[in-house]
């Protein structure tokens, strides 16, 4: 027993020593820690982090992917925990919280020329004080992704679905095409008779989830055209439209494609990927994002083809504008270094890698250039994201505080209008809650 | 056993009743241990597959397009490219750091509270004191408190110790006691016979001396069980290592929770995330197969009185 | 869940610790020495946190700043918030079909063991999902009822009927976490049961027996009284358990498809790590320790469990 005891002795004793001595934190102040959302874009990075590495041997950039879905909690918790990383992937509807915890830190002094970004793009990231908070990495916009075979094989011209129109009473030639283009497992298409919802085999357009407050790929591309924004003013609005009658109709218009057996239903979204189901030939057109072009040009099998959304009732296109940047936690421990790292993210030298990878556009003109040669290299004519820049139908993301608060309230609300267990005049509700988050905080501030 | 015995004695009517009865007893026992163990190898066919490859074969009950491609992605044998490729998660798991941090937190925290805990657990059955039963009332209290709510102020006073991250801030709540093995060991204590304790007395040994040369030997048996069922429980901790700790310490349930989020704006990574689930479930296993017998018996209520 | 043994102790005269030889002086000094470092495990740990959790109850607090005193508006907002009363309604729902469910499996189940077979092997292989980590158990059912791809589903659509999206629709959210864990605890609290069992003197059956009792008598009149304080303390340290669920829905469905998941502890969680109000999830975590407590008290009171009809 005595020998056993020694050995359970040594054991702890030696586990102890680890414990206590190897990981205290454990953070080497050269290591800069960045992290990104997309896997896509990893690659791209990684290669931008070596050539950092090769110009300043002294510092090491930590490349970390988090999935979308534990990013940003992990991002706060970090923050909570003061082990945030120390450069970091922004986003638009993130960022107003972070700066108002003071959690960022400004970047005017850096030797960054604001100048040479897609217009607009700084000005997102600077902040009420009029400071920059983030240096611009990259720009996207929403299209339709569409399977040509499927297309062709329902007699739909290649033109026709380029121009598109949409209103919120019959959805115009978007619904038409979309019910055409759904086949039920008997083969009956979603606008002849005997069409079965119940049972559906491809879906004329899919379904990601509810689109939360935000909706970027999701509906704001049809309803940025009907007049209707977010907020009363962007960047820092601070009054939210949800009981907008435009807002609601258009999502009403939404919900029904569902209740018609066109878009799958929203219970069956979880753990399955749009993409993916596009891929599988399950569904003929998906509403996405320029950073998925990569994935869907990846499908074995799938002739893809890219239309722009469609045009509204008030003649004009539309689609979200968000542009991701990189910025500093407050709590990095090498702000020289985590500046020099944001400023050879924003420079033409990253930038170009990650263009030539042609994943996404980046936000320097010159490099969204060659992405788009990249793009065109693989066979993928991508203007129709590209003319919603070079024809000014774009709108900005919201920009407003209480992010976190607001999907709280919003997802759950516009998931009970996808499921049909409630109708879209609980979005007025909703939104007075959402609106009263700002309230709330114009009283405190007034007091202080 | 006392019907078997029955059976016998009173005649073939009999037996063939209870034979239908055990024929049906048996296919319901039978159905348990099934749905009890054969999504265990479900996890192992879908861990030994293809990923991308999993979509079209999806009832196979072998594995598709046998590969250990996951297994490597696992064990950070892959490259991110490969395993895009491989239709699988491009992130990184640290499989062998998650490794050594469970073993480390579950090690530590079992050592220091079984060994508390059975000295206060000594001093609850043993020794005669002012209030005894009610500072025991007090820690068999502690059992409903929902660990939420002392989570929160926990994790507050790890970060206001600057311990956040550490392994050592990690093991702080857990390692002074815990509710279970106090109760645990008091009972056995309960229960020991004295002679050995008495004689030592008589020897003139101080209480300190008697319990860590004569009962605690003595108990090795529960001890050991203990143990063993403290670091089980501690080793599939997941709440408390999330909210405390950070890449360096992370621990491998934690681990397994961000390795099924990382995917490429997709859906999971199937095959991968199976195989971090076999891989996080083997040393639980291992220590099973050793132990098993002694596991089993130990659960129970012992000295319902 | 690491509870296994519970002592129902009850200080009979000849229990008392201490030894013969007619020691009366205490032996407070030893004992502060031996139950000092558990000692100050419950208070760092247990007390100390009760008391600055009630603090910050009234405070509001997002952790990156400091916090700032607001008196009871969090205990308001409580009151009328729909998610608090969501995350209540989820979480008794939960434990519900959970206790049913997994008591009256595992009282079959222990039955089962009493007359078929005793043997470790079985008892062992029944045991072998609760020695998984939650979250394995979660992940494991997560590929398994996967709308697409899970077998679970494969073998429903191939007996006829259409496909259930187990994580994804909002009726069966919650059931699904309940089936999850009653598969994982069914084998642990059918042992706790059959430990009952074997605790019972076979002089007792024999004794029905002779009178003449069928099975289902014996069954009802002496083997469930018999069983009565296990059974009140599985129920007790089960339902205790399952309103701590957590695990699994982090690992899962995180609180949806819209709320229907979002159990007590989840939502908590959200409230202080995601939405960075501490203030306000300390509070819920206030109220939901004075629910338990009133639960148990009245689960103790209702099944009279310290008492056991045994000698």
């Amino acid at each position: 027993m005595s020998r056993m005891k020694k050995i359970a002795a040594g054991t702890v004793a030696v586990l102890s020593v680890a414990a206590l001595g190897g990981c205290a934190g454990g953070d080497d102040p050269n290591t800069i820690d960045y992290w990104l959302w997309d896997a896509n874009q990893l690659p791209g990075y990684r290669q931008c982090a070596a050539d950092f590495n090769a110009a300043n041997p002294d510092l090491t950039v930590k490349v970390t992917q988090l999935g979308w879905d534990d990013y940003w909690g992990k991002l706060t918790n970090g923050m909570v925990a003061e082990n945030a990383p120390d450069v970091f992937t922004n986003h638009l509807s993130k960022y107003p919280d972070y700066l108002r915890f003071e959690q960022l830190v400004p970047l005017d002094d850096t030797e960054v020329d604001f100048d040479r970004y897609a217009d607009g793009l700084a000005d997102l990231w600077v902040g009420q004080d009029g400071q920059r908070y983030g240096v611009p990495k990259d720009w996207d916009t929403i299209a339709l992704f569409y399977n040509r075979d499927m297309l062709s094989d329902a007699g739909i011209s290649e033109d026709e679905m380029a121009e598109l129109t949409w209103n919120a009473e019959d959805g115009g030639t978007l619904e038409d095409v979309i019910a055409h283009l759904t086949i039920d497992s008997a083969g009956v298409r979603g606008d002849e008779e005997g069409f079965d919802k119940n049972d559906v085999e491809v879906y004329g357009m899919g379904l990601a989830n509810s689109g939360s407050g935000m909706g970027q790929a999701e509906w704001s591309w049809f309803t940025g055209t009907t007049g209707w924004t977010h907020t009363n003013e962007n960047p820092w609005g601070d009054h939210y439209n949800y009981d907008d009658e435009r807002f609601q109709s258009a999502i009403a218009w939404w919900a029904g494609l569902i209740d018609k057996g066109y878009v799958p239903r929203l219970e069956t979204t979880v753990g399955a990927s749009m993409p993916d189901n596009f891929g599988a030939g399950k569904a003929a057109i998906n509403s996405h994002g320029s950073w998925m072009i990569g994935q869907y040009a990846s499908y074995d099998g799938i002739d893809l083809g890219i239309a722009p959304t469609p045009i509204g009732p008030e003649g004009e296109r539309a689609s979200m504008f968000n542009g991701l940047a990189d910025s500093i936690w407050v709590g990095t421990d090498n702000l020289e270094g985590s500046k020099k790292w944001v400023e050879y993210l924003g420079s033409p030298a990253c930038q170009d890698v990650i263009g030539d990878q042609g994943v996404v556009f980046p936000a320097i003109l010159s490099s969204a250039e060659r992405a788009v040669a990249a793009y065109e290299e693989r066979g993928l004519d991508v203007s129709a994201f590209t003319e919603h820049v070079t024809d000014g139908t774009t709108f900005l993301f919201p920009i407003t505080a209480n992010a976190a608060q607001i999907d709280g309230i919003m997802k759950p609300a516009m998931d009970s209008i996808l499921t049909g267990q409630a109708d879209v005049g609980s979005l007025t509700d909703a939104n007075t809650q959402v609106n009263r988050l700002f309230e709330d905080a114009g009283e405190d501030a007034a007091d202080d | 056993m006392t019907t078997t015995t029955t059976i016998v004695t009173q005649g073939r009517r009999i037996r063939r009743r209870v034979t239908w009865g055990a024929v049906f007893g048996w296919i319901c026992l039978g159905i348990a241990i099934a749905i009890s163990i054969l999504p265990f190898y479900w996890v192992l066919r879908t861990s030994l597959s293809m990923n991308s490859a999993l979509a079209a074969n999806s009832s196979s009950l072998l594995p598709v397009e046998f590969n250990l491609g996951a297994f490597a992605r696992v064990f950070g044998l892959q490259s991110t490219e490969e395993a895009l490729a491989q239709g699988g998660s491009g992130a990184e798991i640290n499989f062998w750091q998650y490794l050594l941090n469970s073993t480390i937190f579950a090690t530590l925290t079992t050592a220091g509270a079984v060994f508390f805990s059975s000295m206060a657990a000594y001093a609850f059955a043993r020794l005669r004191w002012k209030h005894r039963d009610l500072v025991f009332g007090l820690f068999l209290a502690t059992v409903l408190v929902p660990p939420i709510f002392t989570a929160l102020p926990n994790f507050l006073l790890i970060k206001n110790l600057g311990l956040l991250g550490t392994m050592f801030g990690m093991i702080l709540p857990y390692i002074f006691m815990t509710p279970f093995a106090i109760f645990f060991m008091r009972q056995f204590f309960l229960n020991m016979s004295r002679e050995v304790e008495e004689a030592a007395m008589i020897d003139g040994a101080s209480q300190w001396r008697i319990f860590m040369q004569v009962v605690l030997p003595n108990a090795a048996a529960p001890l050991a069980t203990l143990a063993l069922l403290t670091f089980m429980g501690q080793w599939n901790e997941y709440f408390w290592p999330l909210l405390v700790s950070d890449e360096s310490t992370r621990v491998l349930t934690v681990g397994l929770g961000t390795f099924k989020s990382q995917s490429p704006q997709g859906a999971p990574d199937w095959s991968g995330l199976m195989a971090a689930t076999l891989v996080s479930a083997v040393p639980v296993l291992i220590l099973f197969a050793v132990f098993g017998k002694r596991i089993v018996n130990s659960i129970g209520f012992s000295g319902l009185k | 869940m690491t509870t296994s043994t519970i002592v129902l102790g009850r200080r009979g005269a000849t229990r008392d610790g201490g030894v013969r030889t007619r020691r009366t002086r205490s032996d407070i000094k030893i004992a502060l020495l031996f139950i000092a470092p558990a000692l100050i495990g419950l208070i760092l740990f247990y007390f100390v946190p009760t008391i600055r959790g009630l603090y910050l109850s009234f405070t509001e607090y997002s952790v990156l700043d400091d916090p700032t005193w607001v008196g009871t508006a969090n205990y308001e907002r409580l009151a009328q918030d729909p998610l608090f009363w969501n995350a209540l309604g989820v979480t008794v729902q939960y434990v519900v079909i959970n206790i049913v469910l997994q008591t009256a499996i595992a009282l079959g189940l222990a039955l089962l063991m009493q007359h078929v077979a005793r043997s470790t092997a079985v008892r062992g292989m029944l045991l072998m999902p609760y020695l998984m980590a939650n979250v394995i158990a979660a992940l494991l059912w997560f590929w398994m009822l996967d709308y697409q791809l899970g077998i679970v589903n494969n073998i429903i659509e191939w007996l006829g009927l259409p496909r259930v999206a187990f994580f994804g629709s909002a009726e069966w959210a919650i059931p699904t976490q309940a089936l999850i864990n009653t598969w994982r605890h069914m084998g642990y609290t059918a042992l706790l049961l059959f430990a009952g069992l074997q605790a019972i003197p076979g002089t007792v059956y024999e004794a029905a027996k002779l009178d003449g009792a069928n099975p289902f008598q014996t069954f009802g009149r002496i083997t469930l009284p018999l069983l009565r304080p296990v059974i009140a303390l599985v129920l007790v340290l089960t339902v205790t358990g399952s309103f701590q669920v957590f695990d699994t829905v982090a690992v899962t469905t995180q609180g949806g498809p819209v709320n229907a998941s979002r159990v007590i502890q989840y939502y908590i969680f959200q409230k202080a790590f995601t939405q960075l109000e501490f203030g306000y999830a300390s509070a819920l975590a206030m109220i939901l320790f004075i629910i338990l407590a009133i639960v148990a008290f009245v689960q103790m009171k209702l099944l009279r469990g310290n008492e056991s009809d045994l000698a």
